[in-house]
C-alpha cells in the first residue's frame, strides 16, 4: 500500500496547472478546418497510447475495501466511544448533560442518579443514530473527555440502537489498555498547559 | 449425405450459439478486466481467482432475476425483442467462415453454416435487421428514456448501414463476389495481399462504422447512462436484458470476423502462424480495439454522429468507391 | 407611614416610600445590583457584601440602606468593581470545581455573579477544611459547596419561623492577617466572616423542621437540594410550567418541572417543584407532593357506565380538590338535570361567609395573605395553623419578624411552633368549644366601645367580674430609733456622746387583697389575665390587625353566631378579618355552586364516597384526571382567581367529556368555562389564556384577577350572647393533618407517603399511658378504627387523627366540630 501516502497530503495546490481551451469554432468552415485538424493530429491515438501505457505499467490503485482498509484521519468524526480513567478504570463521563444540552440533533439523552459513594453516575447514556450528524459538538464540550468520536465509520445494522447504548460504546474493562485518547475535537491542544492559569492554593 | 448435412449444420449451430455466448460471456469479463487495468483498478476480484467466476456470477444472477415487465409496455413486443437482438446477430454468423477446412475422423468440415454466395450481404442484411431488437424494445417501453434510445437506436443504425454498405462496396469491386470465403481466397498470398494496403479508406470506414453498428463507445448514444438512462434497455432485468448483451457482443464477434476477412487476410496462414489461430488473433486485437477505444475515447453527441456519417464518411466512402472504379477501370 | 419619596438611582429617578430598602427600590425599577444574601421579605444579613452601592458619597449596602428623600444612588465606581471582584474570587476559593455535577449548574448565582464579576485568575488562598455532606430527610446539604450566604437561615427565621437552621463554627484555619492589606475591606471582612462558619442544624446533627424545604429553594447555590432531586437530572433540561399548587387553599403559586421520566420512558414526570422565593414561600407539600397525577387511561367502557350512572343519580358528593370550572360544569349538571351538589365543608364555609357578610356587610372576608404579611398584630382562632395553612403561618411569623408585630393564637391544642414565634406571640390554650369567647374576647378587647353595637357593650359589661387577688403593696411605717450622735461640746471643746430619738419613714412590702375587675371571658379561656400587659408594647405600635379564623369555627355548632360575631369584629374594630378556606378550592366551591344539606337516593361521588366514584386518585369506578394534570383556576384564600396548569398529560375522560355526553357542556375544553364564573358572586368574565401568572420585580402578585366585593345588606338582628355548650369530659381528639399532609393526594406523592396514624403529644401519650407505636382502638358509638399512635414533638398537648389516609375512615368519628369524644383502648 505504498501509495497510499500521498492521501494524506492534503497540499495538492503545487500540481494544479492551467488547461488551454482553444475559441469554440462559430462558422461551418472553422469547424471543418477543426475536424480535419484534429483527425489528422494523433490526439485520438495519444488518448490510445496512454491507456494502453497504464495498463502495461499496471500501476494498480485499487483498495480492496473489506480486506484492506485506508487509515482514518485522526479528527475523523465516526461511531461515540465513552471513554474511561486510565488509571483507575471509572467512567469517566460525570453525567454534566452539556453534550445532551448541546446537540444539535437532540439525540443524546443520559439518565443520572447519585451512587453508593454520593457521587453523580451516569446510568445509561444514549445516542439516537438516526438522528446523529456527527458533528462533533458532543465531543467538543465535554469537559472529561468522555464521549468522543470512534474510528469507526460502518455503521450499517440491522438495528440502528445497536450502536446506541452505553455498554456499546464504553471501553470495556478489559480493553482499557487498548483506549486510545483522542486527538479530534474537543482534545487538548498541545500547548493547553502553558495556557492555563493555575489556582493558588494554601498547601 | 442429406442426413450427414443436417446433422452437421445443426452441431455446428449449436457449437456456434455456445461457444459465441460463452465467448460473450467472457467478452465481459475480458472487457472489465481491460477498463480497469487501464484505469488503474483491478476490477472483478472477489469471484473465484482474480474474478474470474464473476460471468458465472453474473449469468446466474441475470438468469435467476425476476423477469419483470412494466404496466405500461406492450407485453409481446417487450418481450419479443431482446431475442430478435440476439438472434439477429447470431444469425449473420450463419454466413461467416470462421476458420480454415479441417478434417476428423475423415470427415471435413468446413466451419461455416451456410456458405452461400452472397455471405456478405446476408451478413450485413441480417445485422441490419437487428436494428429492430432496440427499436421494437424502446418502443414497448413504456418509458421516455427507452423511446429516446429506440429513436437513437432508429437514426443511428439507418444512417451507419449506408457508410458499411458504401464502404464495403470497393472491396467488394476489387474482389467480385460477395463470397466471404471468396474474400479470404483473395489475400491468400499473404500480408501483402491483404485488402487493406488497397483499401485502407474503406477500411478505416467499415470500422468506424462498425463501432457505430455494435453500438460500442464512442457511439454508444443508444444507452448511454448519463443522457437517457440505459436507452432502451432501461426497462429491462435479468435474462432480457442478458439477451441484448449477448447480441452486443456476439456483433462485436461478427464485426471482428468481418474486418479480418475483408481486409486482414482472413484465416490465412500468416507467416508461420496457422490460419485459424491467425483469425482468432486478428479478432481478439479487434475485440480489444473495441474496449481499448472505450477506455480512451468520450463518446460523442447524437447530433456530431449525424454530421460525421452523412456529412464526412459518406461522401468520402462515396468518393472512394468512385476512385476505386476509375482505378479498375483504367489500370 | 408610607410617606412617599424620590431618589435616583444612577441617574434614574425612582419613587417610593421612605424607610424602604435602597435595593427593593433598584429592583423595582429595573437597576440591577448584584446580591446573593438578601431575600425580600426578610432581614438584611449583609453576608455577602456585593450589593455595595454609594449613597451621596458614602458606601453602603444597598440591602440595608434605606431610601432617604433626594438620596442620590451611584451603583458602580471602580472600588466598588474591586471590591465586588475580590468579593467572587473569595467565594471561588476552595470551591469545588463540581458544576458538572452539581444540581445548581445553570441556575447557580455562584456561577453567575462569578462570570458578571469576570473572574478569571485567583489571587487568594487558604487551606480547606472538610466540611462533610449531612443528609436531612428531604434536605441534602453539601456543606463544601455552601458560600454561607445564610439566606437559609434567614429564610427559616424570618419567613418560615422554624429558626432550624444557624450558622456553626467551620473549624477552619484562622485568616492570615497580612490579607488584610493586600485586599479590599469589604472581601477581607466578608472572607473572615466566610472562614469561620458554616451552616448547621439547631437540633444538633439532625435538623428538626416542618420541612417546608424553602431554604433548598432560597439557597443560590447547590449546597442544599433535594435528597430526591439531587443528581436526577440537569435543572436546564426541565420544563418550567407555572401553576398553582392544588393541596391547600393558599393555592401557592409554583412550577412543576418536568422531562421525560427515562430513556426508556419518554412520558414526562415532574423532577421538582421550585417557586419564586422572593416574593412568595411554599410549604412541604407543594414543594415535596407533586407526583400525585393520575396515569390511567381512556376507558370507554367505564365512561359509558358512568353516563348510565349519571342518568340513575340524583346526588353528587364531591370534595374541593377541584378547578372552579369543574365547580361551575358541576353547578350546569345541577341546574340542567337537577343533581344534588352535596360538599359539606364548602356549604359550611358558604353558611359562614353568608352569616360574616350579614355583619360586615361585604360579601367576602376582608383580608388576604399580604395583609396578614403587612400587620403588626395577628390573632388566630380555631384553626390549627401550621397544618392548616402553612403559609398563613409563615405570614404571621414574618408579620411577627419583620414588623417587630404579635399576636394572639388561640387554639385547644398546644403548639411549640407558635410559641417559638418570639415573645410577642401569646398563645392561649382554651378547652374545644370556647371559641364563642374568643371572639367576644376580641370586641372587649379591641372593640370600639363608642361604635360597637350597644347590645354587645352591654353584654361585654355584664361579662365583668370583681376578683380579689393578693398583691404586694408597698406601705410607708413610721419607725422610732435611737441615734447615737457625737456632738462637740463649744465649751470644752471635748467629744462627747449623746443619744438622740429620731422617726423614720421606711417602705416596707405587705401582702394585701385587692380587688379588680376583670372579664369573664379571661377565665371561660383559660388565659392570663396579665395578657394585655404583654401584648401593651407591641400595640402601642401596632397599625395593622388581622384576624385569622380557620375550620374549627366553620364546624362549630354555632358557626352562625361565631360568623354574625366575626363580622361584627371586621366592623367595628382594626382588625381585617381573613377566613381560612378549609380545602383548595372550598372558596371557589362556595361561590360558585349552589350546594345542597340532603343527599338523595343514588349518588355519584366525586373524589369522594358514593354509589358511582369518578375518582383522580385511580381507585374509583372512572378515572379523572388529577390537579397537576389539568388546566383551570382556583378561587384562593387571597380571593384571587389563580390559574393553574398541566404539568403531565391525562388521557383519560374528563368532567367535561361527561357533562358533554350529558348534553349540558358544549364546550371542547373545560377551560372555556373560566369566563362564565358567575359574575353576580365577583367573578370577572375573563378568558383563561389572559391570565396573567407572575409576579413582577416588586413584588407584586399579577396571577389571575381578584374577586370584587359586593355590598350585602346589613341584619338588624342581634348576635347572640355566648352559648353554654356541654363540655368533653373523656378522651378528646381532633381532626387534622399532620404538617406535609393535606389529603389523599399528598398522600399519593412518593415522597410524602405514609400510613394514617394517631398523632399524640407527649403529655397526650403518657396521660393515656402509651408510647410510640403501640396500636389502639378508637371508639366512638359503634365506630371502631385501629390505627397505630406516633409521637408528634410539634404538638404540646392533645392528640389528632388525620383524613389522608383514605385506608382508614376518620371522618366518620367526628360529626361536625373538629374536636370528637372517644374512647381509647390500646390493643
Ligand atoms: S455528533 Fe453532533 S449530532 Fe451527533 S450526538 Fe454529538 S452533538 Fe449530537
Ligand atoms: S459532556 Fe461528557 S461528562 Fe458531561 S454528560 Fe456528556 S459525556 Fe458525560
Ligand atoms: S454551587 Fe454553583 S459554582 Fe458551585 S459547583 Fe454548584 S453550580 Fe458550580
Ligand atoms: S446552604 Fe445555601 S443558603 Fe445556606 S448559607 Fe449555604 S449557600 Fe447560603
Ligand atoms: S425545611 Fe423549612 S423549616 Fe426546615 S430548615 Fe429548611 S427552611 Fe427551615
Ligand atoms: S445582599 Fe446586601 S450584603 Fe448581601
Amino acid at each position: 500500500m505504498s501509495g497510499l501516502e500521498q492521501f494524506q497530503d492534503r497540499n495538492v495546490s503545487q500540481n494544479y496547472y492551467r488547461v488551454k481551451i482553444e475559441p469554440y469554432p462559430k462558422t461551418p468552415w472553422e469547424k471543418f478546418k477543426r475536424v480535419v485538424r484534429k483527425s489528422l493530429k494523433p490526439d485520438l491515438l495519444i488518448g490510445l497510447k496512454i491507456t494502453l501505457l497504464e495498463m502495461l505499467r499496471f500501476n494498480i490503485h485499487t483498495i480492496q475495501y473489506p480486506k484492506e482498509k485506508l487509515p482514518v484521519s485522526p479528527r475523523f468524526r465516526g461511531i461515540h466511544r465513552l471513554l474511561r480513567l486510565l488509571e483507575s478504570g471509572n467512567e469517566r463521563c460525570i453525567g454534566c448533560g452539556l453534550c445532551e444540552k448541546i446537540c444539535i440533533s437532540n439525540c443524546i439523552r443520559i439518565d443520572t442518579k447519585p451512587d453508593e459513594n454520593g457521587r453523580k453516575i451516569p446510568t445509561e447514556y444514549t445516542i439516537n443514530f438516526g438522528r446523529c450528524i456527527f458533528c462533533g459538538y458532543c465531543a467538543e464540550v465535554c469537559p472529561e473527555l468522555a464521549i468522543v468520536h470512534g474510528q469507526e465509520y460502518e455503521y450499517a445494522s440491522e438495528q440502528r440502537a445497536q450502536f446506541a447504548m452505553k455498554e456499546d460504546m464504553l471501553t470495556p474493562l478489559d480493553k482499557l489498555k487498548e483506549q486510545k485518547e483522542y486527538p479530534g475535537f474537543g482534545a487538548p491542544t498541545p500547548a493547553a498547559d502553558k495556557l492555563i492559569k493555575k489556582t493558588p492554593l494554601a498547601y | 449425405m442429406e442426413t450427414a448435412f443436417i446433422i452437421e449444420t445443426i452441431v455446428k449451430i449449436l457449437v456456434v450459439l455456445g461457444l459465441f455466448s460463452a465467448l460473450a460471456g467472457f467478452a465481459t469479463y475480458v472487457e472489465r478486466k481491460v477498463l480497469a487495468f487501464m484505469q488503474r483498478r483491478l476490477g472483478p476480484m472477489h469471484v473465484g481467482p482474480y474474478g474470474i467466476l464473476q460471468v458465472l456470477a453474473d449469468g446466474i444472477k441475470l438468469f435467476t432475476k425476476e423477469d419483470f415487465i412494466p404496466q405500461g409496455a406492450v407485453r409481446p413486443i417487450f418481450m419479443i425483442a431482446p431475442v430478435i437482438t440476439a438472434a439477429t446477430a447470431f444469425i449473420a454468423m450463419a454466413a461467416i467462415p470462421m476458420f480454415p477446412e479441417f478434417t476428423i475422423g475423415g470427415y471435413t468440415v468446413r466451419p461455416i453454416i451456410s456458405d452461400m454466395n452472397v455471405g456478405l450481404l446476408f451478413v450485413l442484411g441480417v445485422m441490419g435487421i437487428g436494428l429492430y431488437g432496440p427499436l421494437l424494445a424502446g418502443m414497448a417501453s413504456g418509458n421516455k428514456w427507452s423511446l429516446l434510445g429506440a429513436a437513437r437506436t432508429a437514426i443511428q443504425f439507418l444512417s451507419y448501414e449506408v457508410v458499411t454498405g458504401l464502404s464495403v462496396l470497393a472491396p467488394v469491386m476489387i474482389v467480385g463476389s460477395l463470397s466471404l470465403i471468396d474474400f479470404n481466397n483473395y489475400q491468400a498470398g499473404g500480408v501483402g495481399n491483404w485488402l487493406v494496403w488497397k483499401q485502407p479508406i474503406a477500411f478505416i470506414l467499415f470500422l468506424i462504422a462498425g463501432f457505430a453498428e455494435t453500438n460500442r463507445t464512442p457511439f454508444d448514444l443508444l444507452e448511454h447512462e448519463a443522457e437517457v438512462i440505459s436507452g432502451y434497455a432501461t426497462e429491462y432485468s435479468g435474462m432480457r436484458w442478458g439477451l441484448f448483451f449477448i447480441g452486443e457482443y456476439a456483433n462485436m464477434f461478427t464485426i471482428g470476423f468481418l474486418v479480418s476477412l475483408i481486409f486482414l487476410g482472413g484465416f490465412n496462414d500468416l507467416w508461420f502462424i496457422p490460419g485459424a489461430i491467425a483469425i482468432l488473433l486478428k479478432v481478439f486485437f479487434f475485440i480489444f480495439l473495441f474496449i481499448w477505444a472505450r477506455a480512451s475515447w468520450p463518446h460523442v453527441r447524437p447530433d456530431q454522429l449525424m454530421w460525421l456519417c452523412w456529412k464526412v464518411l459518406m461522401p468520402i466512402a462515396v468518393v472512394n468507391v468512385v476512385i476505386t472504379g476509375i482505378v479498375m477501370m483504367f489500370f | 407611614m408610607s410617606e412617599k419619596i424620590k431618589i435616583t438611582i444612577d441617574g434614574k429617578e425612582c419613587e417610593t416610600i421612605a424607610g424602604e430598602y435602597v435595593l427593593n427600590v433598584a429592583r423595582a425599577n429595573g437597576i440591577f445590583i448584584p446580591a446573593i444574601c438578601y431575600l425580600t421579605n426578610c432581614s438584611p444579613t449583609l453576608a455577602c457584601r456585593l450589593c455595595l452601592v454609594e449613597a451621596d458619597g458614602k458606601q453602603v449596602y444597598a440591602c440595608n440602606a434605606k431610601a432617604k428623600d433626594g438620596m442620590s444612588i451611584v451603583t458602580i465606581t471602580e472600588n466598588i468593581i474591586k471590591e465586588r471582584r475580590a468579593i467572587m474570587e473569595v467565594y471561588d476559593v476552595n470551591h469545588p470545581l463540581e458544576c458538572g455535577v452539581c444540581d445548581q449548574s445553570g441556575e447557580c448565582e455562584l456561577q453567575n455573579y462569578t462570570l458578571e464579576m469576570k473572574v478569571d485568575q485567583q489571587h487568594y488562598a487558604i487551606k480547606d477544611t472538610y466540611r462533610p455532606v449531612k443528609h436531612w430527610n428531604f434536605i441534602h446539604y453539601d456543606a463544601s459547596l455552601c458560600i454561607v450566604c445564610e439566606r437559609c437561615v434567614t429564610v427559616c427565621k424570618d419567613m418560615i419561623g422554624d429558626a432550624a437552621l444557624k450558622t456553626v463554627p467551620r473549624g477552619g484555619d484562622k485568616l492570615d492577617k497580612s490579607w488584610k492589606e493586600q485586599m479590599p475591606k469589604d472581601a477581607y471582612a466578608m472572607w473572615n466572616k466566610l472562614q469561620k462558619s458554616i451552616i448547621g442544624a439547631v437540633a444538633g446533627e439532625q435538623l428538626d423542621c416542618t420541612w417546608c424545604g424553602e431554604c433548598i429553594s432560597v439557597c443560590p447555590v447547590g449546597a442544599l437540594v433535594s435528597e430526591d432531586y439531587h443528581y436526577t437530572t440537569n435543572s436546564w433540561e426541565l420544563n418550567k410550567i407555572p401553576a398553582a399548587c392544588a393541596h391547600c387553599s393558599a393555592a401557592c403559586h409554583l412550577y412543576y418541572e418536568t422531562k421525560h421520566t427515562s430513556i426508556e420512558n419518554p412520558e414526562p414526570k415532574i423532577y421538582r417543584v421550585t417557586n419564586e422565593f422572593h416574593y412568595q414561600p411554599l410549604c412541604g407539600a407543594g414543594r415535596f407532593g407533586f407526583d400525585f397525577e393520575n396515569r390511567a387511561k381512556r376507558d370507554k367502557e367505564a365512561f359509558d357506565r358512568a353516563i348510565k350512572a349519571f342518568e340513575k343519580a340524583d346526588t353528587i358528593i364531591f370534595d374541593s380538590y377541584i378547578t372552579n370550572e369543574e365547580a361551575l360544569i358541576l353547578q350546569r349538571l345541577k341546574e340542567q338535570r337537577g343533581y344534588k351538589l352535596i360538599n359539606e365543608d364548602a356549604l359550611r364555609l358558604k353558611t359562614f361567609m353568608d352569616n360574616y357578610s350579614l355583619y360586615s356587610g361585604q360579601s367576602l372576608y376582608s383580608a388576604d395573605v399580604k395583609d396578614v404579611h403587612e400587620s403588626q398584630f395577628v390573632v388566630s382562632i380555631g384553626t390549627a395553623l401550621k397544618s392548616d395553612n402553612p403559609r398563613v403561618r409563615y405570614a404571621f411569623n414574618n408579620a411577627v419578624k419583620m414588623n417587630k408585630g404579635g399576636g394572639l393564637y388561640f387554639h385547644p391544642i398546644k403548639d411549640p411552633v407558635i410559641e417559638s414565634l418570639g415573645k410577642t406571640v401569646v398563645p392561649v390554650y382554651h378547652k374545644p368549644l370556647r371559641e364563642e369567647a374568643a371572639l367576644y374576647f376580641i370586641l372587649q378587647e379591641f372593640g370600639n366601645k363608642e361604635k360597637l353595637p350597644k347590645y354587645i357593650v352591654e353584654y361585654l359589661n355584664s361579662l365583668m367580674v370583681t376578683k380579689t387577688k393578693e398583691e404586694e403593696v408597698e406601705v410607708t411605717e413610721k419607725v422610732v430609733e435611737v441615734v447615737e450622735e457625737t456632738v462637740v461640746d463649744k465649751k470644752t471643746g471635748k467629744e462627747k456622746k449623746v443619744e438622740k430619738k429620731v422617726t423614720k419613714e421606711v417602705p416596707k412590702k405587705v401582702k394585701k387583697p385587692v380587688e379588680y375587675k376583670v372579664s369573664a371571658l379571661y377565665d371561660m379561656l383559660d388565659a392570663p389575665e396579665d395578657l394585655m400587659d404583654k401584648l401593651k408594647k407591641v400595640l402601642s405600635k401596632a397599625q395593622k390587625f388581622t384576624l385569622i379564623l380557620g375550620e374549627d369555627l366553620y364546624t362549630h355548632p354555632r358557626a352562625k353566631n361565631l360568623a354574625k360575631l366575626a363580622g361584627l369584629i371586621d366592623r367595628f374594630t382594626d382588625f381585617e378579618v381573613m377566613l381560612i378556606p378549609p380545602k383548595t378550592n372550598s372558596l371557589g366551591v362556595a361561590l360558585i355552586c349552589d350546594l345542597d344539606e340532603e343527599g338523595g337516593e343514588y349518588t355519584i361521588g366525586y373524589n369522594a364516597k358514593g354509589d358511582f366514584v369518578l375518582s383522580a386518585l385511580g381507585d374509583g369506578d372512572l378515572d379523572m384526571p388529577a390537579l397537576n394534570q389539568q388546566e383551570g383556576t382556583f378561587t384562593n384564600i387571597d380571593k384571587r382567581v389563580v390559574p393553574t396548569n398541566v404539568a403531565l398529560p391525562y388521557e383519560g375522560y374528563v368532567l367535561n367529556d361527561l357533562a358533554k355526553a350529558l348534553g349540558v357542556s358544549d364546550k371542547e375544553y373545560t377551560i372555556e368555562f373560566t369566563k362564565e364564573l358567575p359574575q353576580e358572586k365577583g367573578y370577572k368574565p375573563i378568558d383563561f389564556d389572559d391570565l396573567p401568572n407572575e409576579f413582577f420585580n416588586d413584588g407584586t402578585e399579577h396571577r389571575g384577577y381578584r374577586l370584587e366585593n359586593k355590598k350585602v345588606n346589613l341584619s338588624r338582628k342581634n348576635i347572640e350572647p355566648i352559648a353554654e355548650l356541654p363540655e368533653f369530659n373523656g378522651t378528646v381528639i381532633y381532626r387534622c393533618e399532620p404538617v406535609l399532609q393535606f389529603s389523599p393526594f399528598t398522600n399519593k406523592a412518593h415522597q410524602l407517603r405514609s400510613k394514617g396514624k394517631l398523632y399524640a403529644s407527649e403529655t397526650f401519650l403518657k396521660e393515656m399511658d402509651l408510647e410510640e407505636g403501640n396500636k389502639v382502638n378508637i371508639q366512638k358509638d359503634n365506630i371502631t378504627i385501629t390505627t397505630e399512635v406516633e409521637l408528634d414533638d410539634k404538638i404540646g398537648s392533645g392528640a389528632y387523627v388525620g383524613t389522608f389516609d383514605p385506608s382508614i375512615d376518620t371522618k366518620s368519628l367526628f360529626d361536625g366540630y373538629r374536636f370528637t369524644e372517644v374512647k381509647l383502648q390500646k390493643v
